[in-house]
């Protein structure tokens, strides 16, 4: 049976309470011109949630958690983003959570059905193939953006998305091997090594080094979950060869990496405070200054620093909020993923497809948190709905709804009286 | 199930390495977050006191706060927070000093972080006034703890006057940079002779000095007796600081100079260029010794053992010398400035502990080495009465011989006031202030 934990009325409940806590907070200790921008923030934030709740009440579903964690999460990030250097009201980035929650309803009925989206793959390697030469004509190495004029799109952050549909797979595909030469072998993995090595090679050359790690941990993921399918023999050995492969080709890409890389790997940023460890020194400062409890929403000075609302907004939360609060959101969006533990997917499909999003998710949330912390390279990368960023909010709302769709009942497909039972024991 | 069951050890696996990493972080900046507030703009900073409770940097301080010349003479030791010198006390405990919590944030007001190290600010200040005209330095240490009492240097800078139209040299402490250290380089050669041939053949050598000896490649090494000390063993060639006699201890058959460079080394010497040493004194970073001994029947190698040439010695590691020798242990006693380190709240978050150098030299060489320093030392009693020490002293020519520093540099063997000092006057004139009378100024205000 699919677990709720709570009823819905008891979640949502729970969720409004959390934001009326977070604005009241923003009242007391918030720093604003006028008491219109709290007002006007709290307004919108409480009226949203309850929409949020009565749309989704009438949405009928049986998946309701995750919705609401959803939604939690994405007006704690309206909140905390419209607070940075003062309170106000972040405009674009409660747009673009609300566009987030369309395309988690939207990524819900894409993938909902595995048969569907096995049929018609070879539409999701063309998008992918689209987007690929998007990047290279209109991107490269000049940049990673499309400046359409009215709006900036990163087609990298689209693609992580198409990325982690075409490595889900399903037991049945897996067994269609054909013999090449002398070996069996699946041409979708055959694909699949071919797009992950294209898209490897173009981050490497357009220097989008933020979403290489990602696109990495979800390859890694999705190529682990193919060798390692339930009726595969599973082979310690190939796990151990390829591993080590993996890493040989890190160590020698890292030797011979060009010199803007090998900076962001060897970098003290203490020893160059102004220059190249400006950003993450300011962003180590902020957490310092805020501490456990923060400075109290809009005194901080972070927001003065380049991406701080993106590459360092974990600092920028930290400053403002305190540390707990910064780890509290980090936790929301490890309790979205947690869900796929707690309802696990119903079937292959969905656990390859599972497991594609959560590798994207921490790999994402790992670079930029560990990143702007000193702990590892700084890659200029966003965190899952809680950074400013247009492209980013759609696309990881997307993926949630790939995370919804394999906690889903299962998809009604017709089915004779004698297997309803068999049917029944997978919901 | 097991296709499910593989999907959610793969999730879980991922979480667990997230959350460790997460945990890492918060450790991270529970431990450095002092550090990366001292590198903050905003930061408040504590004081530092000496071991009566003076104090001895006030980072709000004004001109007019404290007495003229209150900080003059501990400047370029205890420093500031204003970035113009590097190797002092507080450029390199700016986080020790932060009166900043994680918890509390940053306390404006009645932050109690503080730094109390062991200095005898009276005691400073008394043989900082002693130099008088003269320029140079002093250190002393308590050769048990290591506790540093008196360090003086001078030209000296008042923080609180500002940092222009300042002699060469303000900036720096000098006792922990090296110096040519004249005849008290004796002590180590002295030290490394007995190490390599033992105090009994030592003891068996006796060589003439005549006022000057030419060396088996025909050049002269003159001694400050020009009318030369006679025939003399180890002892009394100490006691004379006989450049002859050691001279030619250098050429003895039994001094091998491969086996006396490996002592040195053991001493801290970086010998012919091989990697230099030093020591860190609660972050300040103190310089120790280098020579070069290439030839021993060379004039060069010669005149580096007496002290001159290429010889170069920091006061610090002196006195760190002095300690391994008045303890008779052959291990110096490493020293530092910090006794203990408040934080915030005036809670004490760090102590001192006594440690030691690795062995330098085995402890007979240290008895005898102090047995024969301290029979030198009673040439002493008239001018620094009252004590019984172990000393000697050196006279380095620099500028190329057209000025020279006066040094001396020993203990007092007494296990109440165990002191360890060393004190160099730079261009020393016949009628100026001496070196005796400094650390007898010194060894009286610390008494």
């Amino acid at each position: 049976m699919y677990k709720n934990g709570l009823s819905y009325g008891g979640i949502t409940l729970l969720s409004l309470l959390t934001h009326i806590s977070l604005l009241v907070v923003v009242f007391v200790k918030g720093s604003y011109e006028t008491i219109m921008s709290p007002i006007i923030l709290s307004a919108v934030v409480i009226i949203s949630d309850l929409l949020y709740f009565f749309i989704l009440h009438f949405l009928k579903q049986n998946t309701y958690t995750l919705d609401i964690l959803l939604i939690t999460l994405l007006n704690m990030s309206v909140i905390f983003q419209s607070c940075f250097g003062g309170v106000g009201f972040a405009v674009k980035h409660f747009i673009f959570s609300v566009l987030a929650l369309a395309c988690c309803q939207a990524g819900f009925k894409l993938a909902e059905n595995y048969q569907f989206i096995e049929k018609y793959k070879y539409i999701f390697y063309g998008i992918c193939g689209v987007l690929i030469i998007s990047i290279l004509l209109f991107t490269g190495s000049r940049g990673m953006w499309i400046d359409l004029g009215f709006i900036t799109i990163q087609p990298s952050e689209f693609l992580k998305v198409f990325f982690v549909l075409v490595f889900a797979t399903s037991i049945a595909q897996q067994q269609k091997k054909k013999k090449v030469l002398f070996v069996k072998v699946v041409y979708d993995n055959m694909a699949l090594l071919a797009l992950t090595g294209v898209i490897m090679l173009l981050q490497w050359w357009c220097r989008d080094l933020g979403s290489l790690p990602t696109f990495a941990a979800v390859a890694a993921c999705g190529f682990l979950m193919r060798i390692c399918y339930p009726k595969a023999k599973l082979s310690k050995k190939l796990i151990i060869g390829l591993s080590a492969a993996g890493l040989v080709i890190v160590i020698i890409a890292l030797k011979f990496a060009p010199s803007y890389v090998q900076d962001r790997l060897h970098v003290d940023i203490w020893s160059d405070p102004t220059g190249n460890g400006w950003q993450q020194c300011q962003a180590l400062i902020a957490i310092a200054e805020g501490g456990w409890f923060g400075k109290g929403p809009g005194h901080g000075v972070l927001y003065k620093v380049p991406a701080a609302d993106t590459d360092i907004v974990f600092s920028s939360i930290c400053e403002e909020w305190g540390m707990l609060m910064a780890l509290l959101a980090v936790f929301m969006i490890i309790l979205l993923l947690v869900t796929a533990l707690i309802n696990t997917p119903r079937s292959y499909f969905h656990t390859t497809l599972t497991v594609g999003v959560c590798a994207a998710f921490i790999a994402q949330m790992a670079l930029n948190i560990f990143g702007s912390c000193n702990m590892i390279p700084f890659t200029g990368v966003t965190i899952p709905f809680i950074s400013q960023g247009g492209s980013s909010m759609l696309t990881c709302g997307f993926m949630i709804g790939f995370l919804k769709a394999g906690q889903a009942r299962v998809y009604p497909v017709p089915v004779r009286p004698a297997q309803q039972n068999i049917n029944r024991r997978t919901v | 199930m097991k296709s499910l069951k593989r999907g959610r050890n793969l999730i879980t696996l991922m979480m667990l390495i997230f959350l460790v990493g997460i945990v890492l972080l918060v450790v991270k900046i529970q431990m450095e977050a002092s550090f990366y507030i001292s590198n903050s703009g905003s930061r408040d900073l504590g004081y530092v006191y000496d071991c009566n409770g003076d104090i001895l940097f006030d980072d709000n301080a004004q001109a007019g706060d404290y007495p003229d010349g209150y900080f003059k003479d501990v400047g370029n030791l205890i420093g500031d927070a204003s970035g113009q010198m590097t190797n002092t006390l507080v450029a390199n405990n700016l986080e020790r000093l932060s009166n900043y919590s994680f918890t509390k944030g940053i306390t404006r007001k009645g932050g109690k972080a503080a730094i109390y190290t062991t200095l005898n600010h009276d005691a400073n200040e008394q043989v900082y006034s002693a130099f008088g005209d003269k320029e140079g330095c002093a250190i002393a240490y308590n050769y048990k703890t290591g506790e540093i009492l008196v360090c003086v240097s001078k030209p000296n800078v008042d923080p609180l006057k500002g940092y222009e139209d300042l002699p060469d040299g303000s900036l720096l402490c000098k006792a922990f940079y090296k110096t040519v250290p004249g005849s008290t380089q004796k002590v180590s050669t002295l030290i490394s002779a007995i190490e390599t041939m033992g105090i009994d053949r030592l003891r068996e050598k006796s060589f003439t000095c005549e006022g000057s000896y030419t060396n088996q490649t025909g050049e002269d090494i003159n001694c400050h007796n020009s009318y030369g000390h006679g025939t003399q063993n180890i002892d009394e060639a100490f006691q004379n600081s006989c450049n002859p006699f050691f001279a030619q201890l250098v050429e003895d058959p039994d001094w091998k100079l491969s086996d006396i460079e490996k002592a040195y080394k053991k001493l801290g010497f970086s010998v012919n260029g091989s990697p230099a040493g030093s020591v860190d004194i609660n972050g300040i970073t103190a310089q120790t010794a280098s020579t070069e001994l290439t030839d021993k029947y060379e004039f060069n190698t010669q005149w580096s053992c007496i002290g001159q040439g290429m010889s170069l010695v920091s006061p610090c590691q002196m006195i760190m010398w002095q300690s391994a020798i008045a303890n008779e242990s052959g291990k110096s006693t490493m020293p530092y400035l910090i006794d203990h380190v408040t934080n915030v709240n005036g809670r004490i978050v760090e102590t001192a502990k006594t440690s030691h150098s690795d062995q330098l030299f085995s402890a007979k060489t240290a008895s005898e080495v102090k047995s024969i320093m301290l029979e030198n030392g009673n040439n002493y009693s008239g001018t620094i009465p009252g004590y019984t020490i172990g000393i000697k002293s050196g006279t380095a020519q620099v500028k190329d011989g057209t000025e020279e520093n006066s040094l001396l540099t020993g203990f007092v063997d007494d296990d109440e006031f165990p002191i360890a000092f060393a004190v160099l006057i730079e261009n020393r004139q016949q009628y100026d202030i001496t070196t005796d009378s400094i650390v007898y100024t010194m060894l009286s205000a610390l008494d």
